[in-house]
Protein backbone atom coordinates (compact mmCIF):
# COMPACT_ATOMS: atom_id res chain seq x y z
CA UNK A 1 0.00 0.00 0.00
CA UNK A 2 2.90 2.33 0.75
CA UNK A 3 4.18 3.92 -2.38
CA UNK A 4 7.61 4.98 -1.25
CA UNK A 5 10.50 3.54 0.63
CA UNK A 6 10.08 3.62 4.37
CA UNK A 7 13.57 4.36 5.59
CA UNK A 8 12.87 7.09 8.04
CA UNK A 9 13.05 10.51 6.48
CA UNK A 10 12.28 9.35 2.95
CA UNK A 11 9.79 12.02 2.11
CA UNK A 12 11.10 14.83 4.21
CA UNK A 13 12.64 17.50 2.03
CA UNK A 14 16.37 17.64 2.17
CA UNK A 15 17.69 20.85 3.60
CA UNK A 16 20.62 20.80 1.23
CA UNK A 17 18.47 20.23 -1.81
CA UNK A 18 17.18 23.74 -2.05
CA UNK A 19 20.15 25.74 -0.91
CA UNK A 20 20.46 28.65 -3.24
CA UNK A 21 23.68 30.17 -4.46
CA UNK A 22 23.42 32.73 -1.71
CA UNK A 23 22.84 30.86 1.51
CA UNK A 24 21.26 33.79 3.33
CA UNK A 25 18.44 34.06 0.79
CA UNK A 26 15.18 32.27 1.49
CA UNK A 27 12.76 31.62 -1.36
CA UNK A 28 9.85 33.30 0.45
CA UNK A 29 10.24 36.78 1.88
CA UNK A 30 9.63 37.51 5.54
CA UNK A 31 6.28 39.26 5.14
CA UNK A 32 4.91 36.62 2.80
CA UNK A 33 5.95 33.93 5.24
CA UNK A 34 4.37 35.76 8.18
CA UNK A 35 1.07 35.92 6.30
CA UNK A 36 1.25 32.28 5.28
CA UNK A 37 2.13 31.30 8.83
CA UNK A 38 -0.81 33.18 10.32
CA UNK A 39 -3.19 31.48 7.92
CA UNK A 40 -1.80 27.95 8.11
CA UNK A 41 -0.36 27.52 11.62
CA UNK A 42 -3.65 27.07 13.54
CA UNK A 43 -4.82 24.35 11.15
CA UNK A 44 -1.48 22.59 11.22
CA UNK A 45 -1.31 22.71 15.01
CA UNK A 46 -4.86 21.39 15.29
CA UNK A 47 -3.91 18.48 13.02
CA UNK A 48 -0.76 17.67 14.98
CA UNK A 49 -2.46 17.96 18.36
CA UNK A 50 -5.35 15.73 17.31
CA UNK A 51 -3.20 13.08 15.69
CA UNK A 52 -0.40 12.99 18.25
CA UNK A 53 -2.61 13.63 21.28
CA UNK A 54 0.24 15.65 22.76
CA UNK A 55 0.20 19.48 22.51
CA UNK A 56 3.87 19.88 23.49
CA UNK A 57 4.96 17.43 20.82
CA UNK A 58 2.63 19.13 18.37
CA UNK A 59 4.29 22.50 19.03
CA UNK A 60 7.76 21.03 18.48
CA UNK A 61 6.75 19.29 15.29
CA UNK A 62 4.99 22.37 14.03
CA UNK A 63 8.12 24.49 14.43
CA UNK A 64 10.24 21.84 12.75
CA UNK A 65 7.71 21.58 9.92
CA UNK A 66 7.94 25.29 9.20
CA UNK A 67 11.74 25.25 9.41
CA UNK A 68 11.95 22.42 6.89
CA UNK A 69 9.36 24.11 4.75
CA UNK A 70 11.44 27.28 4.65
CA UNK A 71 14.75 25.52 4.08
CA UNK A 72 13.61 23.11 1.38
CA UNK A 73 12.90 23.78 -2.25
CA UNK A 74 9.15 23.83 -2.42
CA UNK A 75 6.97 22.60 -5.28
CA UNK A 76 5.59 25.05 -7.80
CA UNK A 77 2.17 26.40 -6.99
CA UNK A 78 0.33 28.74 -4.74
CA UNK A 79 -0.68 28.67 -1.14
CA UNK A 80 -2.88 25.60 -1.49
CA UNK A 81 0.12 23.60 -2.71
CA UNK A 82 2.35 25.05 -0.02
CA UNK A 83 -0.20 24.13 2.61
CA UNK A 84 -0.46 20.56 1.41
CA UNK A 85 3.32 20.34 1.29
CA UNK A 86 3.49 21.59 4.87
CA UNK A 87 1.04 18.91 5.97
CA UNK A 88 3.17 16.34 4.22
CA UNK A 89 6.26 17.45 6.10
CA UNK A 90 4.34 17.38 9.39
CA UNK A 91 2.94 13.93 8.64
CA UNK A 92 6.39 12.55 7.95
CA UNK A 93 7.85 14.16 11.05
CA UNK A 94 5.08 12.63 13.08
CA UNK A 95 5.73 9.24 11.56
CA UNK A 96 9.46 9.54 12.20
CA UNK A 97 8.75 10.53 15.77
CA UNK A 98 6.65 7.43 16.38
CA UNK A 99 9.27 5.23 14.82
CA UNK A 100 12.32 6.65 16.53
CA UNK A 101 11.98 6.30 20.31
CA UNK A 102 10.80 2.76 20.71
CA UNK A 103 11.48 1.50 17.19
CA UNK A 104 7.77 0.84 17.02
CA UNK A 105 5.51 1.00 14.03
CA UNK A 106 3.04 3.85 13.91
CA UNK A 107 0.14 1.48 14.34
CA UNK A 108 1.67 -0.27 17.35
CA UNK A 109 1.74 2.71 19.66
CA UNK A 110 -0.41 1.96 22.70
CA UNK A 111 -3.57 3.99 22.69
CA UNK A 112 -3.25 5.15 26.30
CA UNK A 113 -0.28 7.29 25.23
CA UNK A 114 -2.42 9.00 22.70
CA UNK A 115 -5.28 10.31 24.78
CA UNK A 116 -5.75 14.01 24.23
CA UNK A 117 -4.15 16.08 26.96
CA UNK A 118 -4.75 19.53 25.56
CA UNK A 119 -5.06 22.20 28.20
CA UNK A 120 -7.67 24.05 26.19
CA UNK A 121 -11.17 24.37 27.52
CA UNK A 122 -13.21 21.56 26.10
CA UNK A 123 -16.37 22.12 24.22
CA UNK A 124 -19.06 19.55 23.62
CA UNK A 125 -17.68 18.30 20.31
CA UNK A 126 -14.23 17.89 21.80
CA UNK A 127 -15.60 16.12 24.83
CA UNK A 128 -17.24 13.68 22.46
CA UNK A 129 -14.46 13.51 19.89
CA UNK A 130 -11.43 13.16 22.16
CA UNK A 131 -12.37 9.84 23.78
CA UNK A 132 -13.31 8.43 20.40
CA UNK A 133 -10.05 9.64 18.82
CA UNK A 134 -8.06 8.12 21.66
CA UNK A 135 -9.42 4.71 20.70
CA UNK A 136 -8.31 4.98 17.09
CA UNK A 137 -4.94 4.17 15.64
CA UNK A 138 -2.70 7.12 14.72
CA UNK A 139 -3.01 6.29 11.04
CA UNK A 140 -6.80 6.34 11.30
CA UNK A 141 -6.72 9.66 13.12
CA UNK A 142 -4.48 11.12 10.43
CA UNK A 143 -6.72 10.02 7.61
CA UNK A 144 -9.93 11.10 9.31
CA UNK A 145 -8.57 14.51 10.20
CA UNK A 146 -7.17 15.16 6.75
CA UNK A 147 -10.37 14.02 5.04
CA UNK A 148 -13.05 15.42 7.31
CA UNK A 149 -11.45 18.36 9.12
CA UNK A 150 -9.16 19.61 6.35
CA UNK A 151 -11.40 18.45 3.52
CA UNK A 152 -8.63 16.89 1.45
CA UNK A 153 -9.47 14.49 -1.37
CA UNK A 154 -8.11 10.94 -1.49
CA UNK A 155 -5.48 12.01 -4.00
CA UNK A 156 -4.35 14.90 -1.82
CA UNK A 157 -4.19 12.64 1.24
CA UNK A 158 -2.17 10.25 -0.87
CA UNK A 159 0.31 13.05 -1.60
CA UNK A 160 0.52 13.93 2.07
CA UNK A 161 0.76 10.48 3.61
CA UNK A 162 2.47 8.49 0.87
CA UNK A 163 -0.28 5.87 0.84
CA UNK A 164 -2.05 4.81 -2.32
CA UNK A 165 -5.38 6.47 -3.07
CA UNK A 166 -7.15 3.10 -3.26
CA UNK A 167 -5.79 2.10 0.13
CA UNK A 168 -6.85 5.41 1.60
CA UNK A 169 -10.40 4.88 0.38
CA UNK A 170 -10.65 1.57 2.19
CA UNK A 171 -8.86 2.71 5.35
CA UNK A 172 -10.99 5.82 5.52
CA UNK A 173 -14.19 3.86 5.08
CA UNK A 174 -13.28 1.57 7.96
CA UNK A 175 -12.04 4.38 10.19
CA UNK A 176 -15.18 6.40 9.56
CA UNK A 177 -17.44 3.52 10.51
CA UNK A 178 -15.37 2.89 13.60
CA UNK A 179 -15.37 6.47 14.83
CA UNK A 180 -19.04 6.96 13.98
CA UNK A 181 -19.86 3.98 16.18
CA UNK A 182 -17.70 5.37 18.97
CA UNK A 183 -19.20 8.85 18.63
CA UNK A 184 -22.76 7.51 18.78
CA UNK A 185 -21.87 5.50 21.86
CA UNK A 186 -20.37 8.58 23.46
CA UNK A 187 -23.39 10.73 22.58
CA UNK A 188 -25.76 8.12 24.03
CA UNK A 189 -23.69 7.93 27.22
CA UNK A 190 -23.72 11.72 27.56
CA UNK A 191 -27.47 11.81 27.04
CA UNK A 192 -28.00 9.16 29.70
CA UNK A 193 -25.83 11.09 32.13
CA UNK A 194 -27.74 14.29 31.38
CA UNK B 1 -16.58 -5.43 7.13
CA UNK B 2 -18.10 -4.89 3.70
CA UNK B 3 -16.68 -2.01 1.68
CA UNK B 4 -19.47 -0.44 -0.32
CA UNK B 5 -19.84 3.12 -1.44
CA UNK B 6 -23.08 5.00 -1.64
CA UNK B 7 -23.96 6.82 -4.84
CA UNK B 8 -24.85 9.94 -2.83
CA UNK B 9 -21.56 10.03 -0.97
CA UNK B 10 -19.71 12.44 -3.26
CA UNK B 11 -22.63 14.85 -3.43
CA UNK B 12 -23.02 14.74 0.32
CA UNK B 13 -19.28 15.16 0.93
CA UNK B 14 -19.24 18.26 -1.28
CA UNK B 15 -22.25 19.70 0.51
CA UNK B 16 -20.60 19.12 3.87
CA UNK B 17 -17.27 20.54 2.71
CA UNK B 18 -18.84 23.76 1.48
CA UNK B 19 -21.22 24.13 4.41
CA UNK B 20 -24.36 23.53 2.37
CA UNK B 21 -25.63 20.71 4.58
CA UNK B 22 -28.47 20.50 5.48
CA UNK B 23 -30.17 23.75 4.44
CA UNK B 24 -28.61 23.88 0.98
CA UNK B 25 -29.54 20.30 0.08
CA UNK B 26 -32.69 18.92 -1.45
CA UNK B 27 -35.27 16.83 0.41
CA UNK B 28 -34.23 13.74 -1.54
CA UNK B 29 -30.68 13.86 -0.20
CA UNK B 30 -31.86 14.56 3.33
CA UNK B 31 -34.26 11.64 3.20
CA UNK B 32 -31.50 9.44 1.89
CA UNK B 33 -29.13 10.41 4.70
CA UNK B 34 -31.80 9.49 7.25
CA UNK B 35 -32.06 6.03 5.73
CA UNK B 36 -28.42 5.35 4.73
CA UNK B 37 -26.01 4.29 7.45
CA UNK B 38 -22.90 5.17 5.49
CA UNK B 39 -24.11 8.68 4.70
CA UNK B 40 -25.31 9.34 8.24
CA UNK B 41 -21.84 8.27 9.42
CA UNK B 42 -20.33 10.72 6.96
CA UNK B 43 -22.49 13.57 8.23
CA UNK B 44 -21.81 12.81 11.89
CA UNK B 45 -18.05 12.42 11.46
CA UNK B 46 -17.57 15.40 9.16
CA UNK B 47 -19.60 17.78 11.28
CA UNK B 48 -17.83 16.67 14.46
CA UNK B 49 -14.40 17.07 12.90
CA UNK B 50 -15.23 20.43 11.33
CA UNK B 51 -16.49 21.70 14.67
CA UNK B 52 -13.38 20.42 16.46
CA UNK B 53 -11.13 22.00 13.83
CA UNK B 54 -12.76 25.41 14.06
CA UNK B 55 -12.54 25.32 17.86
CA UNK B 56 -8.90 24.23 17.78
CA UNK B 57 -8.05 26.98 15.34
CA UNK B 58 -9.87 29.57 17.40
CA UNK B 59 -8.04 28.70 20.59
CA UNK B 60 -4.62 27.86 19.10
CA UNK B 61 -1.68 29.94 20.32
CA UNK B 62 1.10 29.81 17.75
CA UNK B 63 4.61 31.16 18.05
CA UNK B 64 6.19 34.09 16.27
CA UNK B 65 6.84 33.70 12.53
CA UNK B 66 9.82 36.06 12.87
CA UNK B 67 11.63 33.66 15.14
CA UNK B 68 11.02 30.78 12.76
CA UNK B 69 12.24 32.92 9.89
CA UNK B 70 15.45 33.72 11.72
CA UNK B 71 16.02 30.07 12.66
CA UNK B 72 15.43 29.00 9.07
CA UNK B 73 18.03 31.50 7.85
CA UNK B 74 20.50 30.19 10.39
CA UNK B 75 19.84 26.61 9.38
CA UNK B 76 20.31 27.38 5.70
CA UNK B 77 23.59 29.13 6.37
CA UNK B 78 24.84 26.21 8.41
CA UNK B 79 23.77 23.78 5.69
CA UNK B 80 25.55 25.86 3.03
CA UNK B 81 28.70 26.09 5.12
CA UNK B 82 28.68 22.35 5.71
CA UNK B 83 28.17 21.72 2.02
CA UNK B 84 31.12 23.91 1.07
CA UNK B 85 33.48 22.45 3.66
CA UNK B 86 32.63 18.80 2.96
CA UNK B 87 34.93 18.35 -0.12
CA UNK B 88 37.79 20.00 1.72
CA UNK B 89 37.39 17.61 4.62
CA UNK B 90 37.26 14.63 2.25
CA UNK B 91 40.42 15.82 0.46
CA UNK B 92 42.20 16.30 3.77
CA UNK B 93 41.26 12.82 4.96
CA UNK B 94 42.38 11.32 1.68
CA UNK B 95 45.71 13.18 1.77
CA UNK B 96 46.24 12.06 5.35
CA UNK B 97 45.69 8.42 4.38
CA UNK B 98 48.12 8.73 1.48
CA UNK B 99 50.81 10.28 3.68
CA UNK B 100 50.34 7.65 6.36
CA UNK B 101 50.68 4.99 3.70
CA UNK B 102 53.85 6.57 2.30
CA UNK B 103 55.24 6.87 5.81
CA UNK B 104 54.60 3.21 6.53
CA UNK B 105 56.23 2.19 3.26
CA UNK B 106 59.22 4.40 4.04
CA UNK B 107 59.67 2.99 7.53
CA UNK B 108 59.29 -0.56 6.24
CA UNK B 109 61.85 -0.01 3.50
CA UNK B 110 64.34 1.51 5.96
CA UNK B 111 63.84 -1.21 8.53
CA UNK B 112 66.14 -3.54 6.63
CA UNK B 113 69.05 -1.11 7.11
CA UNK B 114 68.97 -1.77 10.84
CA UNK B 115 70.76 0.78 13.01
CA UNK B 116 72.22 2.48 9.94
CA UNK B 117 68.77 3.21 8.56
CA UNK B 118 69.69 6.75 7.52
CA UNK B 119 73.04 5.88 5.97
CA UNK B 120 71.93 6.87 2.51
CA UNK B 121 71.40 10.44 3.72
CA UNK B 122 75.13 11.11 4.00
CA UNK B 123 75.52 10.63 0.26
CA UNK B 124 72.68 12.94 -0.46
CA UNK B 125 74.28 16.09 0.97
CA UNK B 126 77.88 17.40 0.77
CA UNK B 127 80.31 15.71 3.22
CA UNK B 128 80.98 18.93 5.17
CA UNK B 129 77.27 19.26 5.92
CA UNK B 130 77.05 15.60 6.90
CA UNK B 131 79.83 16.24 9.39
CA UNK B 132 77.45 18.41 11.44
CA UNK B 133 74.44 16.11 11.13
CA UNK B 134 73.82 13.39 13.74
CA UNK B 135 73.29 10.65 11.13
CA UNK B 136 75.43 7.94 9.76
CA UNK B 137 77.02 7.67 6.36
CA UNK B 138 76.52 5.25 3.52
CA UNK B 139 75.32 4.92 -0.03
CA UNK B 140 72.35 6.92 -1.29
CA UNK B 141 69.34 4.80 -2.22
CA UNK B 142 68.24 6.84 -5.22
CA UNK B 143 65.41 4.48 -6.00
CA UNK B 144 63.95 5.02 -2.59
CA UNK B 145 64.42 8.76 -2.83
CA UNK B 146 62.62 8.83 -6.13
CA UNK B 147 59.91 6.62 -4.72
CA UNK B 148 59.30 8.95 -1.79
CA UNK B 149 59.33 12.03 -3.98
CA UNK B 150 56.96 10.37 -6.41
CA UNK B 151 54.62 9.31 -3.63
CA UNK B 152 54.62 12.81 -2.18
CA UNK B 153 53.77 14.39 -5.51
CA UNK B 154 51.16 11.72 -6.12
CA UNK B 155 49.56 12.36 -2.73
CA UNK B 156 49.42 16.09 -3.32
CA UNK B 157 47.96 15.68 -6.78
CA UNK B 158 45.49 13.05 -5.58
CA UNK B 159 44.23 15.33 -2.86
CA UNK B 160 43.87 18.15 -5.33
CA UNK B 161 42.02 15.96 -7.83
CA UNK B 162 39.65 14.61 -5.20
CA UNK B 163 38.99 18.12 -3.93
CA UNK B 164 38.25 19.46 -7.39
CA UNK B 165 36.08 16.46 -8.29
CA UNK B 166 34.05 16.78 -5.10
CA UNK B 167 33.58 20.48 -5.58
CA UNK B 168 32.45 19.96 -9.15
CA UNK B 169 29.91 17.29 -8.19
Amino acid sequence: MRKHDTTGEYAIPNVDAGVASRPDELPMDSDAFAGFYQRSAPALRAYLVRVSGNPALADDLMQESYLRFLCASRPEGGEVTYRRYLFRIATNLLRDHWRRPRAACLEDVPEQFLAARDGLARIDSQAILDPAMARLRPRERQLLWLAHAEGYSHREISDITGLSAAGIRLLLFRARRKIARLLRKQIDADRRRA
Amino acid sequence: MTFRTCSYENELAQALKHGHWPEGCGPELRAHVDACGSCSDLVLVTQTFQHARSESERTAVCGSPGLLWWRAQLRRRNAATERVSRPITIAQIFALFVYVFVGVVFVASQYRHGLHWASWWSELVPPRVVHFLPIGSGQVDWNLLLLISGCGVLALLSGLVVYLASEKS
